[in-house]
């Protein structure tokens, strides 16, 4: 029996498909772009490859640093601060705005309401549709101009007249009064950003927890109805607890799933500058600045980060687990 | 539990919070598809002359019907778009990519965890690799190994990346469901002189179907709307995919909405409608990836 | 069921392989272009190509881009997926393909073509003594007004001062009415305002060597042009919605008549020209009558087809570019989409009124600068365009505009 279960070439066979794919694309591909980025060269002019030593690096991360001559940051054109922050932002909005809210809706759907099965088809719904389709829908419903629907409904409310002006004073990039470009400001541009993912992915992470809950073990739930327990402490208590694996994979989502994000912010704003995000800011370098060294460099610290923040929040989560048990 | 199902005043209170949310998550695909099918008079509000000489302002109509269907805005992106072509591309590639992920994934998680070799554990730690790292951070490595093996502007340029992309997850989720297999069927199936080949085509696979609806879900998701690497990898017309052919029509009708409306519907549209068909199973199948993953 | 979709999915991919052997009977050559549906050179391109295809006896498959996404598609291209033509900014955008030896080389084919197209009009596509690309038309910054609009403030015709275009702007202002319309959504469109203003402050022969590389940003007049642009910002002269609207809505918005002034390429004037309302062209005023005078011009011949050096046939491509070339330069200039870089061997006469005002303005020009975008090569124009767009949302001002550029490309 053990023979043929650990027969060497059998073993390498099943492996192989995977392995090819897995170390041919993926692997392979981020230890050339580690090396890439330690070079600059052009693929356009078909430049070789000319070794930089961390010249990429120190250009990514001076601009997040002060020049002690002139007390300002240093002038740069590659706002990888910039860039991180958002994606920070926008990781943050995702985990204690969407992921509660999904949570809430999860826990009322969970305990048998009518209709239960009709609100997750419907919540669940904007997962499939394509996010390239979600950002021009976003980006006609901001629309400064007539059509645009948030800001026709706002004027219909009367809401334009005293939040216009406050949203201008709150404003410090610029100079400029605000007359509903949501997407021409640094301050509502991420925002603007968020409120198209929340709405595609809130559904997601619910399903997700809604599956968590319906597998919480039903002795579980009347043992505590038994003991008195209100729906609140049941829910703290009992299911919180026990679904935090789930939790735990959510958030990792959330999280790495900010610091990824392309292909919205691409569709929604046809310049992403107010609005910069590590993966547009490496597309930029690569594509339109030719520097493919500098946007390889981006890509290793997003891989970095991804994985640093994937380990983090995991820790995180065996930590306060080991409490309750 | 039946209690929990009687009629409590509160119930009322989560209806109507619930069908708010269902109200927001429906109204912009709502607003889609109305203004798919008006002019650009009727989308922008126009002016327009009277007999007395005044000018009369039509607002724009925002949330109502169409006062008159505009179908051809439907003729035109199908026709200028090349929507159908598209649609069919990436079809194509999103089949094939759940082919390939399946059949690999599957494979590799036998070896994984029915094969007994010094270094399973380990390996599969490597595999899950895959499920932080963004598909995005590879693009010009990738970029430049396809150009050398003159794949790009195939569909290959596409699928393969995809898959390997996808593997991580479905590994994990095979993972899971290949754990429910009880191992007693593998030794009474090599007791009646199987070999392993045998035993994973014959005995493994058709009990891990239910799997390849999960991991064929979660791959859909991933490359159903990826756009970078089809927007770099594909430059022809004739293998372009729905994501980057609807980015392109966008650009072609900056200021004409209908079309552009039209055009997200005819996108979304077909997925909308297998979806509501498959709901239950769409979900039942996402739920045990959650659950098993 | 599921037999069937998969016999239905694997006959579609099937007839997608075979169609692709399938051959034509007329040579065939591809043709990438930005002559999109709402491209102001589309009726061109639709009226060249058939007219090439008859002339050659060839069959041409063309596709067109939208211009941003065009500019990244062609640049991540591989020489072997490029199309046999395909349209190109000319300057330093052609400059890298040509140095990477990804085009076709065009001397061979120029002599028959040199008496209809002035050698000059090649010297922005020219690099080592060889011409790399067919010039299409030519476009200068224009800065369109809308007389009805002006006539309601009482001015007849456009400020030729900068004094005088303030008072106007003003006397607009307190009418109601806003004097420009600018999209803040596509860089470029900010060059439009903010590149004559520089050149109206520094003179064009500065600007072509800090273009160059060859003198530095760090000029406090650039800085004074900056903080002067930034200055009619602020004082409410442009419509603050343009900084998330695109270029094609910014236009309409013009031509419906709701700014009275939009600067923007010549390309227009053909559309401007036939929209219902009283249109002129102009040029920026002069902001500096020591350094500048008003006929200094941003532009020149810009827009060229190259040859894809990895064509089956590149003669024959070039052959059809140069054809290509001198038909789209004809019908665009007469459709008003373009100046012609080609010299007219037709009738002119039927040319729009708007169109032979910028002629004359390009035929009596002072000096010219390439737009920056074009001057410079990919790295440094795109790092000036990020400042630019920085420019237009009042985030730096002038003296920060010319410290980091000064700092970063020099």
């Amino acid at each position: 029996m053990k023979r043929t279960f650990t027969y060497k070439l059998n073993i390498v066979l099943f492996l192989l498909p995977a392995l090819i794919l897995f170390v041919g694309i993926l692997i392979a591909p981020i230890i050339m772009s580690a090396y890439y980025s330690f070079h600059e060269f052009n693929l356009v002019a078909n430049t070789d490859m000319e070794y930089k030593g961390l010249e990429n690096y120190r250009i990514l991360f001076s601009s997040m640093l002060t020049n002690p001559n002139t007390g300002k940051l240093y002038a740069n054109s590659m706002y990888l601060g910039d860039a991180l922050g958002h994606s920070l932002v926008l990781a943050a909005l995702s985990t204690f705005i969407q992921l509660p809210l999904a949570l809430i809706i999860a826990l009322k759907l969970s305990k048998g309401i009518r209709g239960e099965r009709a609100y997750l088809s419907i919540f669940f719904m904007p997962v499939l549709i394509s996010t390239v389709i979600i950002g021009r829908l976003w980006m006609n419903i901001y629309d400064p101009g007539q059509a645009g629907l948030l800001n026709a409904g706002l004027r219909a409310l009367g809401i334009d007249k005293w939040l216009f002006p406050a949203i201008t004073n709150s404003i410090k990039s610029s100079k400029l009064p605000f007359t509903g470009q949501w997407t021409g400001f640094r301050e509502t541009a991420l925002i603007a950003a968020f409120i198209p993912i929340l709405w595609q992915y809130v559904g997601y992470h619910m399903l997700l927890m809604y599956a968590g809950i319906k597998g919480v073990p039903a002795d579980l739930l009347e043992a505590a109805q038994l003991d008195g327990c209100t729906e609140g402490q049941v829910n703290r208590f009992i299911i919180i607890p026990y679904i935090k694996p789930i939790l735990k994979v959510c958030v990792i989502f959330a999280v790495t799933g900010s610091l990824k994000s392309f292909d919205l912010i691409y569709a929604l704003m046809k310049d992403t500058s107010r609005a910069e995000l590590p993966s547009t800011l490496m597309y930029k370098l690569l594509f339109l600045h030719q520097r493919y060294g500098l946007g390889s460099a981006i890509a290793v610290v997003l891989i970095v980060l991804c994985f640093l923040f994937a380990v983090l929040i995991s820790f995180a989560f065996r930590d306060k687990g080991a409490k309750v048990a | 539990m039946i209690e929990a199902r009687k009629f409590k005043p509160s119930n009322i209170i989560v209806h109507v919070l619930l069908i708010i949310l269902v109200l927001i998550n429906l109204f912009p695909l709502y607003w889609m598809i109305t203004f798919s099918l008006k002019t650009n008079d009727e989308i922008l509000g126009y002016s327009y002359k009277n007999e007395a000489g005044e000018r009369i302002l039509v607002p724009p109509n925002h949330v109502g019907l169409p006062n008159h269907w505009e179908w051809s805005n439907y003729e035109e992106a199908m026709n200028t778009g090349n929507m159908g072509q598209y649609f069919v591309n990436s079809l194509a590639i999103s089949v094939s990519v759940i082919l390939i992920t399946v059949i690999a994934s599957f494979m590799a998680t036998y070896a994984l965890t029915r094969l007994v070799w010094k270094g399973r554990k380990v390996m599969n730690k490597f595999f899950m690799l895959g499920l932080t790292i963004p598909i995005h951070a590879a693009i010009v490595p990738v970029f430049t190994i396809l150009s050398k093996l003159k794949l790009l502007n195939t569909y290959a340029a596409l699928i393969f990346p995809y898959a390997a992309f996808a593997l991580s997850m479905g590994i994990l989720i095979s993972v899971g469901f290949m754990g429910d297999i009880p191992y007693d069927l593998d030794e009474a199936a090599f007791l009646d002189g199987c070999g392993v080949w045998k035993i994973f085509i014959r005995v493994i696979a058709p009990l891990m179907m239910p799997a390849v609806a999960t991991v064929g879900i979660y791959t859909f998701l991933q490359c159903w709307n990826e756009l970078l690497f089809a927007t770099i990898f594909v430059s022809s017309g004739k293998y372009r995919t729905l994501p980057v052919g609807v980015q392109q029509l966008f650009g072609q009708y900056t200021t004409r909405w209908g079309p552009i409306g039209a055009a997200l519907t005819i996108a979304t549209l077909p997925t909308i409608i297998v979806y509501i068909f498959l709901s239950k199973r769409i979900q039942d199948s996402f739920i045990a990836g959650a659950v098993k993953g | 069921m599921k037999k069937l979709v998969a016999l239905v999915l694997a006959a579609v991919m099937l007839l997608s392989l075979t169609s692709a052997f399938a051959e034509a009977e007329k040579p065939t050559l591809t043709l990438w272009c930005i002559a999109t549906e709402s491209d102001a050179n589309r009726p061109a391109y639709e009226k060249a190509i058939p007219a090439v295809e008859e002339a050659l006896g060839i069959k041409i498959e063309w596709e067109a881009f939208e211009n941003d996404s065009y500019k990244t598609k062609i640049k991540s291209t591989s020489a072997d997926e490029l199309p046999d033509i395909f349209f190109t900014w000319s300057g330093a955008f052609a400059g890298d393909f040509a140095a990477a030896e990804k085009i076709y080389c065009l001397d061979n084919e120029f002599p028959n073509y040199a008496a209809d197209l002035p050698e000059v009009m090649l010297q922005n596509s020219t690099y080592g003594g060889k011409h790399y690309a067919v010039p299409l038309t030519m476009n200068i910054v224009t800065l369109f007004a809308n007389m009805d609009l002006l006539k309601q403030v009482g001015y007849d015709a456009v400020p030729t001062t900068y004094e005088d275009l303030i008072a106007c702007c003003d006397a607009l202002v307190a009418a109601g009415i806003i004097p420009f319309g600018c999209s803040g959504n596509a860089t470029w469109c900010v060059t439009e305002y903010l590149e004559p203003i520089i050149e109206k402050t520094i003179g064009y022969e500065e600007m072509n060597e800090i273009f160059a590389g060859r003198a530095t940003w760090n000029n406090p007049a650039i800085a004074e042009a900056v903080d002067t642009f930034q200055s009619m910002i602020t004082k409410g002269y442009f419509d603050p919605d343009g900084l998330s609207l695109d270029n094609d809505t910014v236009k309409a918005n013009f031509i419906a008549g709701k700014y009275a002034f939009y600067q923007n390429g010549s390309w227009n004037c053909g559309e401007i020209n036939d929209a219902e309302g009283n249109f002129q062209a102009a040029l920026f005023p002069v902001m500096n009558s020591e350094k500048a005078t008003y006929g200094q011009v941003i532009g020149g011949p810009n827009d060229a087809l190259a040859v894809s050096a990895a064509s089956k046939d590149p003669d024959l491509a070039a052959k059809a570019a140069f054809a290509l070339g001198k038909e789209i330069c004809h019908y665009g200039y007469l459709a008003g989409s373009g100046l012609p870089a080609w010299t007219p061997d037709y009738d002119t006469s039927a040319v729009k009124p708007l169109v032979a005002d910028v002629a004359k303005m390009v035929a009596e020009s002072e000096g010219m600068v390439l737009f920056g975008d074009n001057a410079m090569s990919a790295d440094p124009a795109n790092v000036y365009l990020s400042y630019v767009a920085k420019v237009y949302g009042c985030e730096i001002d002038g003296a920060g505009f010319i410290e980091a550029l000064a700092n970063e490309l020099q």
